[in-house]
């Protein structure tokens, strides 16, 4: 992969792992609080940086079945929420592409 | 000549004495007999009288005829057609003295006599003084040359003391001198130059080359080459005027100047101001300060135009000591070179073909030298007589280019990101995405299959991938990084020393000062810090605009050079940089960086390059660039700094000028961190990793892309580091988790090694040789 820097983020609010305090996300980029995840309360992002994609799997949620990927906190490996590749329920196509991160596993780092 | 070959001096007669034995009998009724007499002896009679006289010929008889030629120019002030040469001397004689040339040399004539009776050898040379002035003459006469010569000879003596040679020594072949030349017959040749081709003139050519036998002391070809060609190294007043300013006899000097000058009037002030200068300093120099103070007045402050100037050397009367005034006028004194320094200042004010520039065929024959080197793109040799013939032109063989793999080194689990060679250059440490750093002995034996190439130690603690690397000069310390992390490593022990944890992100460089004080780091954190050898904070730059992805000190210490990203137009205050982490004053700009163009919030990345001087952390210079910046190498004469550039480039900077100097291009980068650095004999090479698994080679002073180096398997090569002791070896490392010495074909047992495959050089460092 080769030797890569992390991205820092700017902007007014900015989420990082609350472990290690890694950049992921900023408030501008948030699309919706109104997610769950294993640890409660999870927002839903356009795009987050400095995390690690696994390998996809298929989970069934609460809105229907989904093709997943966990990421990692890049740093400290932490696993911070997933990303959707796949809705097979239309209503849900919107997800695609687009990650969540737990918000217990957040931190302000401004 | 004639008249010193005459002379019944034993081989160590002191010159001098022969110079002022010579004019009190003859000097001054040859001025007469050249006046009365100057037309009865014909030019093509000299020939034949010079070349029949033999050597040991009594003086009186000799002495007329020599005069003769001198007097030529009088008798016929134009010279002959047929005679190139005379052209030529024409012109610059034209230039060289004023219309009314020969009422001034009489002038001068005059001063010679009454000021310095002692120095009565300058009578020698008058009787061509008149013909020199007037046009035609001097030196045209055929065998007036070696007569200049031989008169000059002690004289001569002065040039080759000012190029360093003792003077003593070359008294006794001024006899030699006398006898040889007097036998030798001017050689005619057609036209003016040396060749066919049209850009060498050979008067000027066998000029440079009497002066150079002259300064090597090889005085006798010089005479004869004078008499066969006709041509004199410079004019008798010339050798005179260099006298009198290495004697500091300014008074004389002086008086010669406005004959030797081309120049306007001006411009000739400014030359008498010089000497005025050297001479006031040097009375200062002597305490005599009453003395000094005349010259100030009367004839400094006339001259000067400048009022500042003049006031700062008359502050120079103030000096306590003439060491306190050397240094203040940063003038090294009567004693020193000051004297010389004023000739070649001198230099500006006389004609090159008057007086022509000291050692100036060594001059030629460096430009020619420097010229081959830098047409010479596989350059790696040194700058010396052995690799630099004069028979030949310079080049290096691709072949002596370190462009194959002898080693390589396999023992880390997950990519390289960096290398880097202690000082002496025998051992290499490594850095690893598997949160190892490794100290590689690289033994010195020149034979790669013999080598000794080993683990000396792996460093384990970090708790990170290893991304910086740095020596103490000394070697006995490394410094590596691990995210936010430094940690101090003794390079005896293998164990680690010291963690320091002052940064909060990634430390992405660390640099130990050139004067063994300690060391600097730098991070994406907006900081950097100043170490000392205990590893102990000495300094905070906090309020750094950018991001540091990599930093570099000029050796000779005056500058730091920083490259990074998300610069911030005002730094962050004290407060905010206390926090660790700064805030973003101002809002983030609407475009977003394309790659990341989902993320909101996130914007383009300004990248910098920013040169900081290091004394006083000033910014002298903050560029911004399109690209991410993730290398920076500076070269050993401080001037230039090289960056890596994403995309795709590899820049040079000149820190001087604050201008981009050259880029070398080829190389694949895109958003991985690429280093690169210089290399071989001078940094005539440029070197850098790459995304597309090849090293690149470049000749650092074309920009022409010399070598692309397969070898390393799939991923990038991340960094490169040459050999500090071995220009001909340099190591890369790369996502393949290996790093690979490349050095030249092996000489000797090339095919053995050819064939030896992949063979374990060490149990315990497995390190592998292929070729």
């Amino acid at each position: 992969m080769g030797m890569k820097y992390r991205r820092y983020l700017a902007g007014e609010r900015i989420y990082g792992c609350s472990k290690c305090k890694t950049h992921l996300a900023t408030i501008h980029s948030m699309v919706s609080r109104a997610f769950n995840g294993q640890h409660g309360r999870a927002y839903l992002f356009d795009g987050v940086v400095n995390v690690v994609e696994g390998d996809p799997n298929d989970r069934q949620m609460t809105t229907g079945n989904h093709t997943v990927r966990d990421i990692y906190c890049v740093k400290c490996a932490t696993i911070l929420g997933w990303k959707y590749d796949r809705a097979y329920e239309a209503s849900q196509k919107y997800k695609e592409g687009k990650y969540i991160l737990e918000r217990n596993l957040l931190v302000d780092v401004q | 000549m004639v008249s010193l070959a005459s002379q019944p001096e034993p081989v160590n007669s002191e010159t001098k004495a022969i110079a002022d034995a010579r004019p009190t009998r003859q000097g001054p009724a040859s001025r007469l007999e050249s006046a009365t007499e100057p037309s009865q002896i014909t030019a093509t009679s000299r020939h034949s009288i010079l070349q029949t006289q033999p050597p040991s010929s009594l003086v009186p008889s000799t002495r007329p005829r020599a005069l003769v030629e001198d007097s030529e120019g009088d008798s016929t002030p134009a010279a002959p057609s047929d005679s190139p040469r005379a052209y030529k001397r024409q012109r610059i004689d034209c230039q060289t003295n004023p219309p009314s040339g020969s009422t001034v040399l009489s002038a001068i004539d005059r001063t010679s006599c009454t000021q310095n009776p002692s120095t009565d050898r300058m009578f020698i040379p008058r009787p061509d003084k008149p013909s020199t002035s007037s046009v035609s003459i001097d030196t045209i006469s055929e065998a007036g040359p070696s007569s200049i010569t031989l008169d000059k000879a002690p004289r001569s003596n002065g040039i080759t003391t000012i190029n360093g040679f003792k003077p003593n020594g070359s008294s006794p072949t001024s006899n030699g001198i006398s006898k040889h030349s007097s036998s030798v017959a001017r050689v005619s040749l057609p036209g003016t130059t040396l060749y066919d081709d049209p850009y060498v003139d050979r008067e000027e050519f066998v000029r440079l080359v009497i002066q150079s036998l002259r300064d090597v002391g090889y005085n006798e070809s010089a005479a004869t080459l004078e008499a066969e060609s006709g041509y004199s190294l410079e004019a008798p007043e010339v050798t005179e005027f260099r006298q009198h300013i290495l004697n500091a006899d300014w008074a004389n000097a002086e008086s010669l100047l406005s004959h030797l000058t081309a120049v306007d009037e001006e411009a000739i002030w400014e030359a008498h101001f010089l000497i005025g200068r050297q001479k006031y300093l040097e009375l200062l120099e002597a305490r005599k300060t009453a003395a000094a103070l005349q010259v100030l007045r009367n004839e400094l402050a006339p001259l000067s135009t400048n009022a500042e100037q003049l006031h700062a050397l008359s502050s120079l009367i103030m000096c306590s000591d003439p060491e306190d005034l050397r240094r203040r006028a940063s003038w090294d004194g009567a004693s020193g070179t000051s004297r010389q320094t004023l000739l070649s200042e001198m230099q500006h004010f006389i004609p090159s073909t008057t007086m022509i520039p000291s050692r100036r065929l060594a001059a030629l024959l460096t430009q020619s030298r420097y010229y081959q080197r830098e047409h010479c793109l596989y350059h790696n040799a040194p700058m010396n007589a052995a690799s630099f013939s004069l028979f030949s032109d310079h080049h290096c063989d691709r072949e002596d280019f370190p462009c194959v793999t002898t080693t390589v080194l396999d023992v880390h689990t997950d990519e390289v990101w960096n290398v880097a060679w202690s000082h002496d250059g025998l051992r290499l440490a490594s850095a690893s995405k598997d949160k190892t750093a490794i100290i590689w002995r690289i033994g010195p034996d020149a034979e790669p299959s013999s080598r000794e190439c080993v683990v000396e130690f792996t460093l384990r603690e970090h708790p990170f991938p290893v991304g910086a690397l740095a020596w103490s000069l000394d070697d006995s310390i490394l410094a590596t990084s691990a995210d936010q992390l430094i940690l101090l490593w003794d390079t005896k022990t293998g164990k680690c020393m010291q963690t320091l944890d002052s940064h909060s992100e990634t430390v992405s460089a660390l640099v130990w000062l050139p004067d063994g004080s300690g060391f600097m780091s730098a991070s994406l954190d907006r900081k950097i810090f100043s170490w000392d050898m205990a590893g102990k904070l000495r300094d905070d730059w906090s309020g750094v605009p950018i991001r540091v992805t990599d930093m570099a000190v000029t050796p000779d210490m005056t500058r730091l050079v920083t490259v990074g990203m998300d610069y911030i137009a005002i730094p962050p205050t004290m407060a905010d940089a206390s926090r660790g982490v700064s805030r973003e004053p101002t809002p983030p700009p609407p475009t977003s960086n394309g790659n990341d163009a989902a993320v909101v919030g996130s914007r383009p990345s300004e990248n910098r390059m920013i040169v900081y001087d290091l004394k006083s952390k000033a910014i002298e210079l903050s560029l911004p660039t399109d690209g991410e910046l993730t290398s920076v190498k500076i070269t050993e004469d401080s001037q230039f700094a090289l960056i890596n550039h994403a995309p795709d480039e590899v820049h040079l900077w000149d820190l001087n000028e604050g201008r981009l100097a050259r880029k070398f291009t080829g190389q694949h980068q895109g958003h991985h961190v690429i280093r690169s650095c210089f290399g071989g004999i001078d940094g005539n090479f440029v070197v850098s990793g790459s995304e597309d698994r090849n090293v690149y080679v470049w000749h650092r002073d074309t920009g022409v892309l010399l070598e692309i180096l397969p070898g390393h398997g799939v991923g990038s090569v991340n960094s490169v580091a040459w050999n500090p002791r071995n220009e001909r070896m340099f190591a890369s490392c790369s996502d393949d988790f290996t790093i690979r010495i490349w050095e030249p074909l092996p000489q000797y047992a090339a095919g053995g090694l050819l064939s030896s495959g992949n063979v374990g050089r060490n149990g315990k460092g497995k390190g592998k040789v292929r070729s």
